[in-house]
């Protein structure tokens, strides 16, 4: 199988300004192309910037927009991965990725969990997703994508994995945070970043695309740090921190069958057991079921303990 | 309790004493962090639509790295530092500063804040260090923002995580800036990006004081210790240490208990005023945009 060479574009957007990161994102297509990329991935909001505000609305485009079409359209021999603010049809605002390949906007995921804790306020100015799916591509393998914050909840890589997945791509706009000098890089969002998508690899046996944004949004400084991880776990590239670039990795997705043929894991997954469990944990977070009820059998309020509180453990 | 501090030296001067106390977990990375405020300098004066800075340079820490950490970041040239000495401001703090302005080779300027001072206060003799340290505090902030409208630039402020915290600023006088580089950088490690960047030694090893008069010095005036304090902040609000927890691991409760107080007592200063919500939208409230958006820049 032809190596697939992977395209980072590590940049900085300018926030608020669509028409020149849109400029910005068709340049760099025109580069990625001539230097024989097939993927090309951006970081989250790269087509605005990630402090928005009350900005998100006027910057907002809808998936049929012909700002992004156009951009499609450059796309044109590539499978590009870009990210912007998506207007439903309904007006909620979404922070979402799409993936752009022969000229159409072949899939939008939109992020699925918006922090509003430390730093972050995205709930505010966002509507949260409520898909998970893998997408075929023109690469001949699924995709999954996720934005920034998605990948902290276990369940995404997993279930991004479980659809078919064997490319977990996340783009961020991590704010660097947590300055130590006792980890490698001297940052402590770094290195649990790192941490996770070692891990998410491994676990999934899939190739893990990471793409961060650099540069400053007001108070906050985003680090770069992009990486590409190897099936096995194994980083094959990481990004200088805290620069622009565009930076190409080639990976052999040959790896991906044979470390999923060594280490089977993803196989051996119980998806089953997983929605059982899930779904009697849901009842009774929702106080509709007591702990003690694992037998599986329906749920209703006529199950529910007469007693308050009930036999809780 | 201070066994574990490292301390700041180079391995090359080992044989030195350390010029300063740096608690183990307050070390950070400097060369990190001096990339990440050269950038933030960068990035505030670019979406500003401005080149140039201008910074009050008093002969302390604190305002001598920034100096640095904003000629670094623009060029020296750009940087315009003003000294605005009183008439009773120690004749080292002078001599230290224009030290780094010879360093640095940046632009400066000195205007002795004692005529404008002393027009207000000689007829009000019953003000006392209090008052006549914020009314020089704000005569300063005045200069400096008159300053930079003759020099072009933004004012960057200088004032450390440490003395926001505990309130130790002249709410619109020091405080007042376009955008601060070290506020996030408790003392110690002001003193630790200081020694890295190549701030002078005789700045980085001298006692801080706010210079209001002959051999004042903030921790005699406050009764702590930098190093000290910084811990005790460092534990109490960043990683979340409640009272209890705090004197285990061997804080002085009543150290403590005055330090929460004049962390709360100062909380005011620390935000934008409020605007009484009347209308749909209000600044601040429900109306939020970037500081620096498209079309704020100036031409």
């Amino acid at each position: 199988m032809q190596p697939l060479r992977i395209a980072l574009a590590q940049i900085a957007p300018r926030l608020g300004d669509l028409e020149a990161n849109l400029d910005r994102h068709r340049s760099i297509l025109e580069t990625a192309r001539s230097e024989g990329a097939g993927l090309v991935v951006f970081p989250e909001l790269g087509l605005t910037g990630y402090l928005l505000q009350d900005l998100a609305a006027e910057v907002a485009m809808r998936r049929d927009d012909p700002r992004l079409i156009a951009l499609a359209a450059a796309a044109d021999g590539l499978s590009a991965i870009v990210s912007f603010v998506e207007e439903s049809a309904d007006h909620r605002l979404y922070i979402a990725v799409a993936l752009l390949e022969e000229g159409e906007v072949r899939h939008v995921h939109r992020k699925l969990f918006l922090p509003t804790y430390g730093l972050f306020d995205e709930r505010r100015f966002f509507a949260a997703g409520d898909a998970i799916r893998a997408v075929p591509s023109r690469l001949g393998v699924q995709l999954g994508l996720s934005v920034c914050e998605d990948f902290w909840h276990l369940g995404v890589p997993n279930v991004l994995a479980l659809d078919g997945a064997q490319i977990l791509v996340n783009v961020s706009s991590s704010p660097g945070r947590d300055l130590a000098a006792t980890n490698a890089v001297g940052l402590g969002t770094a290195a649990s970043w790192q941490t996770i998508m070692r891990t998410y690899a491994q676990l999934t046996t899939s190739l893990v695309v990471f793409c961060n944004r650099v540069g400053v949004d007001e108070s906050i400084s985003f680090w770069g740090g992009s990486e590409v991880v190897a099936p096995s776990g194994r980083p094959i590239f990481s990004a200088p921190l805290w620069d622009e670039g565009l930076f190409t990795v080639d990976v052999d997705l040959a790896d991906l069958r044979r470390e999923r043929i060594a280490l089977p894991i993803l196989r051996d997954e119980r998806p089953e057991l997983m929605a059982r469990e899930l779904e009697r944990i849901v009842a009774m977070r929702a106080d509709l079921r007591t702990a003690d009820d694992t037998d599986g059998g329906p749920v209703s309020q006529a199950r529910r303990p007469a007693v308050a509180g009930g036999k809780r453990r | 309790m201070n066994g574990s501090s490292a301390t700041g030296r180079a391995s090359s001067v080992a044989a030195r004493a350390p010029r300063f106390e740096l608690p183990a977990e307050l070390a950070i990375d400097a060369a990190v962090a001096r990339r990440v405020i050269v950038a933030f300098i960068r990035g505030q004066l670019e979406q500003a639509g401005f080149e140039r800075a201008v910074l009050g340079l008093s002969g302390g820490i604190d305002s001598a790295l920034v100096a640095h950490l904003t000629a670094e970041a623009i060029g020296p040239a750009r940087l315009l530092a003003v000294l605005m000495p009183y008439r009773t401001s120690a004749a080292t703090s002078a001599a230290d500063a224009l030290d780094v302005v010879r360093g640095l080779d940046c632009a400066s300027e000195i205007v002795d804040i004692s005529p404008m001072v002393d027009g207000y206060l000689a007829a009000r003799p019953d003000a006392g260090p209090l008052r006549r340290g914020n009314f020089m505090a704000r005569q300063r902030m005045a200069v400096l923002y008159d300053r930079s409208a003759v020099w072009g630039g933004l004012v960057v402020g200088t004032g450390n995580k440490t003395e926001t915290l505990i309130g130790y600023t002249t709410l619109f006088g020091d405080s007042a800036c376009a955008f601060n580089p070290i506020g996030d950088l408790y003392k110690s490690q002001v003193r630790q990006l200081a020694a890295a960047m190549g701030v002078p030694d005789a700045i980085i090893g001298k006692a801080p004081s706010a210079d209001l008069w002959p051999g004042q010095t903030d921790e005699a005036e406050a009764e702590f210790s930098y190093p000290e304090l910084d811990r005790l902040l460092f534990w109490m609000i960043d990683r979340r240490r409640d009272r209890d927890e705090l004197a285990a691991m061997g804080f002085d409760p009543a150290f403590i208990e005055r330090v929460e107080r004049m962390v709360a007592v100062s909380e005011f200063k620390r935000q934008v005023p409020p605007v009484a919500k009347l209308g749909p939208r209000t600044a601040g409230v429900d109306y939020l945009y970037p500081r620096r958006r498209p079309g704020s820049a100036r031409a």
